[in-house]
């Protein structure tokens, strides 16, 4: 792996410029705030990035919510989920044009029947250490992640929240090496696609006949009806970028997993099926 | 909130799960661990649709907690599935012998 260690720093270090917006019915001075622009870790969770921004807007709102315990983003009119990476959120629901990404932050009307809440940095600690764990039970039947201490559970997540590559790099490797040259048991991986529920599945990454498994055979076998006519109708975009289907899927699972251990990849239809691979040429 | 109608109870407890499963339903196991008690019925036929949360609000309805009272669930007697996280995603990579089996508990219990 070391060979791409240069590729995990970039996946690590990738930022996206957030220019945040106060909710203006929720304004109560007579002077309205100006945007806070901040630049966001792709791999990161917003609720570990956002305690500046809490602070600069709390005193433009109601006393009783300016500690924040009632926080929430939305972005065109539809709350953003905290406890997906800031780089998922961003590749499934916009555009690189338009960069900034302009987001409206709210301290009041929480829309408990679409998200969950998020009032406390342990509570996404639990959820982004659960996740891992899930993760390891899907590559190595939860054995690396249970053999660990304590103390390297709570580096991962230090790494995360403090930004340190080599923190969490240096017991995250653990979670990705093969344990005596096996491959991972099965691929962790979630699909996402525009205003519908992620879908996962087991896949391994060796074919029957013991050939690595690629991006294309996952994406065939978990949308059997992506194929026509040779052409793929579908185009998978994860930390920005658009890996060519022929990608080995272990290799991914490597090097372009999340913190989380996922791969969390988007799925679009691809705009032409005129034969040309116009998106990823 | 969760009601029992959303959920059905599985009357072949005691029979094979893997006759006959109703299209797009998933059996679901439900184990008390720790101190929570135990459900009257263990064996229920969930939507694959419905996710871990509408799991939670069903369980705390059924033993009569509160909403705001703490609940976990367990996979594998590993991780805990985040709310939003579907039941049809958790049986395809976990369940086994045809059912999911849920550890619940009111206090942490595995990490």
């Amino acid at each position: 792996m070391t060979e791409d260690k240069e590729l995990l720093r970039e996946i690590w270090f990738a930022k996206i410029p957030v220019c945040f917006h106060l909710a203006s019915e929720e304004i109560v001075n007579f002077q309205k705030p100006d945007p806070y622009y901040l630049m966001c870790p792709r791999i990161t969770y917003f609720p570990l990035v956002l305690d500046k921004v809490v602070k600069y807007f709390s005193r433009f709102v109601d006393s009783s919510k300016q500690q924040g315990i009632d926080i929430w983003i939305e972005y065109e009119g539809n709350p953003v989920k905290w406890h997906y990476p800031i780089g998922l959120s961003w590749d499934l629901i916009c555009d690189e044009a338009s960069l900034p990404w302009n987001l409206i932050i709210h301290f009041d009307n929480f829309p408990d029947d679409e998200l969950v809440r998020c009032n406390s940095r342990a509570l996404v600690q639990s959820m982004f250490m659960s996740t891992i764990k899930e993760a390891d039970a899907l590559k190595h039947r939860s054995q690396i992640i249970s053999a660990m201490q304590k103390k390297e559970h709570n580096q991962l997540w230090h790494g995360l929240q403090e930004e340190k590559f080599e923190q969490f790099w240096a017991v995250n490797v653990k979670l990705m090496e093969h344990t005596n040259n096996e491959p991972f048991r099965c691929i962790p991986f979630r699909f996402y696609q525009l205003n519908q529920p992620y879908i996962q599945r087991l896949f391994k990454p060796l074919s029957e006949n013991g050939t690595p498994n690629t991006l294309g055979d996952l994406v065939r076998q978990v949308f059997p009806s992506s194929i026509e006519d040779d052409n793929e109708k579908l185009t998978v975009l994860t930390h920005g970028i658009q890996p060519p289907f022929e990608t080995p899927i272990h290799w991914m699972s490597e090097h372009l997993s999340y913190p989380d251990n996922f791969l969390h990849l988007c799925v679009f239809p691809r705009k032409s099926c005129s034969g040309t691979n116009q998106k990823s040429s | 909130m969760a009601t029992t109608g959303d959920v059905e109870s599985d009357k072949s407890e005691s029979k094979d799960t893997t006759d006959s499963p109703q299209a797009g339903k998933i059996d679901i196991l439900l184990k008390a661990t720790g101190d929570a008690p135990i459900l009257k019925k263990r064996k229920w036929l969930v939507e694959g649709e419905k996710d871990i949360g509408f799991i939670l609000n069903f369980v705390k309805h059924s033993l009569k907690m509160e909403r705001n009272e703490c609940l976990f669930i367990y996979i594998n007697q590993a991780f805990a599935p985040a709310p939003d996280q579907k039941i049809k995603n958790l049986y395809s990579c976990f369940g086994s012998d045809g059912k999911l089996i849920l550890h619940y508990s009111k206090t942490p219990a595995w990490g």
